[in-house]
């Protein structure tokens, strides 16, 4: 800073450490709630300090001996999530490279139709079209399936608009050199388009790796099959006993699972994960 | 990187006549029948009365809407919608800003505070509910006993307002981060010069901030608030769905959950179709308003 | 045989901009080609429509005797190297090099050899695995050339591939590439505004203005016997003195004071000419007019002096170049003489040499 004020560094140092204490207080204490046996969650009453049960807890939850409403162990759960997740990523991938691509190095009839068709979705969360769009899939016979999880959630132009942003600031002469040099589309797109948007690339992946592990409501609508259970949406099933039946320990390992992977993805690729956020975005 | 440089139209392209067709068609076959395929039906069952088993309809017009814009169910939904977004819209760019001035004024020690800020991005909004829920659980949630030693009579299973309080506080707490990310971003971008020439023009810390940085703040501000109002509308169903299920009563229940309560549970197909489209048709709207506000970008 | 032959070609962008009317021009093999002009008068237009990277709305394009028109810039056998060099930002100067080889289908070994000899013509070999971002502009633009130069091509195009350099490296480049020419004997067509650089590249200079094609020649002919006085103005620095007049019986008038004896049958409204190092400084009385005296730049080797000419009407700026250090006061008074063998005539109208 431009002067030396002791006293504002202090507060500055002081703000975030509290915000930081704020933000982690609700894992401290479900971390804490993990270590313990279901036994000590009773009225008036939640230990504050660790228990001696966390590898027990930990163990039964991952591979499904607690009960906890599914019939499926968390492991597998985790990879159905795993699973839906990757798809979604991968997919919205594939097919915004593939139509980013031709909506900014090409000029055909209807391209402005297409970008438009495309770009209607952008900012439509399934959320608001829940009810009609389970009734397609239900019709395409896709209840219970992963590509029922996974293609419906794909249907979105985020990441179409971010790619069609990133491709035209690609400096024409560029395109003009790699004609010379004898590189037509298909080569252009994997010679030079595609190493040269790799930082947006696996920016994108981590958004939206973390977006379809989070999914919740989608998949609690079209699974009914616990065999296609994702681990996030499965916390609704854990939590639908009488309040007073709930196995606090249990629900917060499982909690703590189904943030473990989308959390390490952040803070292991925060970078990148910034400077897509935050570069795309604007 | 500016993105925006770039929006006039590239002017070197292929000359390609049947490749970008094959290129545009996934998308455009996903698009049509995951996107406006159900669209259609939505606009479609909005005109249809069906009954509780589906097996049979009857067209009625604008009935559905007619019956919607009189029930004062859905403008309680409307008014629990708008109370709930501008909450954590407000308190998230609060919290965000201050952690993000704060956080710039640093030298030390900056990545990590960063690092310690942004993990709960990549939490799924129905888990933050879970583990905000444990800790205001009334029965055992340390936060919750002490506000009950401090005569706060804490029900969030009874009382309405404090179901709302705890939906906003999950909601918000997960929000911080991508807001912090944002302002943080913004404030590094302030030129140093103009920061250094107001503090010769002698101007405190605090004066610098609202006359120079925050002005020049305004257009992640802006971004910031809609992008948080289009959260709170549409990504915080997990929240909600996990914790009160739009309850006690309907005091939690935003147009999103009426959507889905409506449809799923209630099985009024036509009014959560109705329903549907006015969703659709606001969020058009903030659509639009989110265009607007890249284009004027562009002229910056 | 002639290598490169432009016969009738014009451009209409899509949007209806007639950028280039009609153009003829017939390039020999080996030729050193400069096409100069000011911005926007179409030179980047005619550089690109015969790489084929713009299309030829008009007329044909003949490279050694076949019409190519309607080929792909890749089967065209030219290179091109670009004013921001268009390297590719990910791949190794290397890998930059080899890649128009590359999709030519050479063969590794082949590859590796004709990089390796270029890259050792250019003094690159050092530089063979860093990516462009670790390069110096000059450095950058030894690789673009080193990239064009590995095809082996029958035509080099450069479009202003000095412009982004510092007038010293642009100087060095200027002379490397004209020594690169002539060792390779390879017919390049190169673009720039910069008219010393045209001057001192080219075998014929191409002047175009507004997509018209002003005049073609070598730079001492375009010099000594400019076709216009667009092309007198452009070429030569200082630019040419122009002077409207009127041609009679007495000679070149002026003015009603000032009138230049010279016998010729031409009547009318016409342009004099003379080239700012063409003046003499002479005493009072062998002097055909006087200079008031405005600015002096003082270059140590040459000393340039601006003024006006009185005309009586009105008063004409003219430029003076002499040589060596010179120190005359501001306001007095410079006696000139302008020799009758170095002066240029235009007809007004027509704007054509007389
Ligand atoms: N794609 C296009 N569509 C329409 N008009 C164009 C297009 N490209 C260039 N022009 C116009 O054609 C004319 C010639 O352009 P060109 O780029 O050839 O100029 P230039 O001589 O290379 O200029 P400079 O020295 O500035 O590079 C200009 O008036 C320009 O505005
Ligand atoms: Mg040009």
């Amino acid at each position: 800073m431009i002067e030396n004020r002791p006293w504002l560094t202090f507060v500055s140092h002081f703000s975030l450490l509290l915000g930081i204490g704020v933000v982690a207080l609700p894992v401290w204490v479900a971390l804490v709630a993990s270590t313990h046996p279901s036994s000590a969650f009773g009225a008036g009453e939640i230990p504050l300090w660790f228990g001696d049960q966390a590898l027990e807890n930990w163990r039964s939850v991952f591979l499904g001996e607690a009960s906890s409403g599914v019939d499926v162990p968390v492991w597998y759960m985790m990879l159905n999530s795993f699973i839906m997740a990757l798809g979604i990523t991968v997919g919205k991938l594939f097919i915004s490279l593939l139509s980013a691509y031709a909506i900014v190095f090409f000029r055909f009839p209807f391209r402005g139709a297409c970008f438009w068709v495309i770009f209607i979705t952008l900012m439509l969360p399934v959320e608001v079209r829940i009810v009609p769009t389970y009734e397609v899939v239900a019709n395409l016979d896709m209840l219970n399936s992963y590509s029922g999880l996974i293609l419906p959630l794909i249907a979105s132009a985020t990441a179409t608009f971010l790619f069609r942003q990133c491709f035209m600031t690609m400096p024409g002469e560029l395109i003009e050199a790699a004609r010379i040099d004898g590189a037509g589309p298909i080569r252009f797109f994997f010679d030079i388009l595609l190493p040269m948007s790799r930082t947006n690339i696996a920016a994108l992946f981590v958004i939206m790796f973390i977006y379809g592990w989070n999914q919740y409501l989608w998949p609690v609508i079209i699974t009914t099959d616990d065999a296609y259970y994702t681990l996030v949406m499965s916390i609704k099933r854990m939590l639908a006993v009488d309040q007073g039946d709930i196995e606090w320990n249990h629900v917060m390992v499982t909690t703590l699972l189904a943030m473990i992977p989308p959390v390490a993805v952040v803070i292991g690729m925060q970078k990148l994960f910034v400077k897509g956020l935050v570069d795309a975005e604007k | 990187m500016n993105l925006w440089q770039g929006a006039v139209l590239m002017s070197v392209y292929f000359p390609h006549k049947k490749l970008p067709y094959l290129l545009v068609l996934p998308q455009l076959v996903i698009t049509l029948i995951f996107f406006l395929w159900p669209a259609e039906q939505a606009f479609e069952q909005a005109f249809y009365q069906e009954d509780a088993f589906g097996l049979s309809r009857e067209f009625v017009g604008f009935d559905n809407f007619v019956y919607l814009f009189n029930d004062p169910q859905y403008y309680k939904s409307i008014w629990v919608t708008l109370v709930f977004s501008f909450s954590v819209a407000f308190s998230g760019l609060a919290i965000a800003l201050w952690l993000a001035v704060m956080a710039d004024r640093v030298i030390r020690g900056k990545l990590t505070y960063q690092t310690l800020l942004v993990w709960p991005y990549a939490v799924a909004p129905a888990l933050a509910g879970v583990l905000w829920w444990l800790l205001f659980d009334p029965s055992m949630g340390p936060i919750a006993l002490w506000l009950q030693y401090f005569g706060v009579d804490w029900n969030h299973f009874l009382n309405g307002d404090q179901a709302m309080t705890l939906v906003v506080i999950s909601a918000t707490w997960k929000q911080i981060s991508y807001n912090f990310l944002f302002f943080l971003a913004g404030l590094q971008a302030v030129p140093r010069s103009l920061i250094e020439a107001a503090s010769i023009d002698g101007a405190s810390p605090f004066k610098r901030f609202w006359t120079i940085v925050f002005p020049l703040l305004s257009p992640t501000t802006f971004f910031l608030l809609v992008i948080n109002l289009v959260y709170a509308f549409f990504d915080t169903f997990g929240v909600i769905d996990a914790t009160t299920q739009g309850g006690p009563g309907v005091s939690t229940a935003t147009m999103v959950y009426k959507v889905f309560n409506d449809g799923f549970i209630g099985l009024d197909m036509g009014s959560s179709a109705a329903q549907s489209v006015v969703l659709m048709f606001l969020v058009g709207v903030m659509t639009v308003i989110q265009f607007r506000y890249i284009e004027r970008k562009v002229e910056y | 045989m002639s290598d490169v032959v432009l016969n009738n070609i014009g451009k209409t962008y899509p949007n209806g901009y007639h950028a280039i009317p009609s153009i003829d021009l017939t390039i020999e093999e080996g030729e050193f080609i400069v096409l100069v002009g000011p911005s926007g008068c179409g030179k980047s237009t005619l550089l690109r429509m015969v790489a084929g990277l713009e299309t030829i709305s008009q007329g044909d394009l003949m490279i050694k005797g076949a019409k190519v028109n309607d080929k792909e810039p890749a089967d065209r056998d030219i290179a091109m190297v670009f004013q921001n060099y268009a390297l590719y930002p990910h791949m190794t100067v290397y890998a930059n090099m080899a890649y128009g080889l590359k999709n030519r289908g050479e063969s590794k070994e082949v590859i590796a050899e004709k990089v390796t000899s270029v890259a050792n013509m250019l003094g690159l070999e050092e530089l063979l695995e860093r990516k462009p971002k670790q390069l110096s502009g000059g450095q950058r633009q030894r690789v673009a050339m080193g990239r064009a130069m590995v095809r082996d091509p029958k035509v080099f195009l450069f479009d202003e591939p000095l412009s982004n350099l510092d007038a010293k490296l642009r100087v060095q480049m200027r002379v490397e590439i004209r020594q690169l020419q002539r060792k390779l004997g390879t017919t390049t067509l190169y673009v720039t505004h910069d008219q010393v650089e045209a001057m001192t590249l080219a075998d014929r200079l191409v002047v175009l203005n507004k997509g018209k094609a002003e005049q073609i020649g070598s730079p001492m002919a375009l010099y000594n016997k400019p076709a216009t006085p667009f092309v007198a103005a452009f070429i030569g620095s200082p630019s040419m003195n122009l002077l409207p007049a009127n041609l009679d019986e007495q000679g070149i008038c002026l003015s009603d004071r000032l009138s230049l004896p010279l016998v010729h049958d031409h009547r009318g409204s016409i342009i004099w000419g003379i080239r700012p190092e063409h003046l003499e400084v002479v005493d009072e009385a062998n002097a055909d007019f006087a200079l008031r005296i405005q600015a002096v730049e003082s270059l140590g080797a040459e000393t340039l002096i601006h003024g006006t000419v009185d005309l009586g009407v009105k008063q004409e700026p003219m430029v003076v170049r002499l040589a060596g250090p010179h120190w005359p006061e501001i306001n007095s008074l410079l006696w000139l003489k302008a020799p009758l063998d170095h002066w240029h005539v235009f007809d007004a109208v027509t704007q054509q040499r007389l």
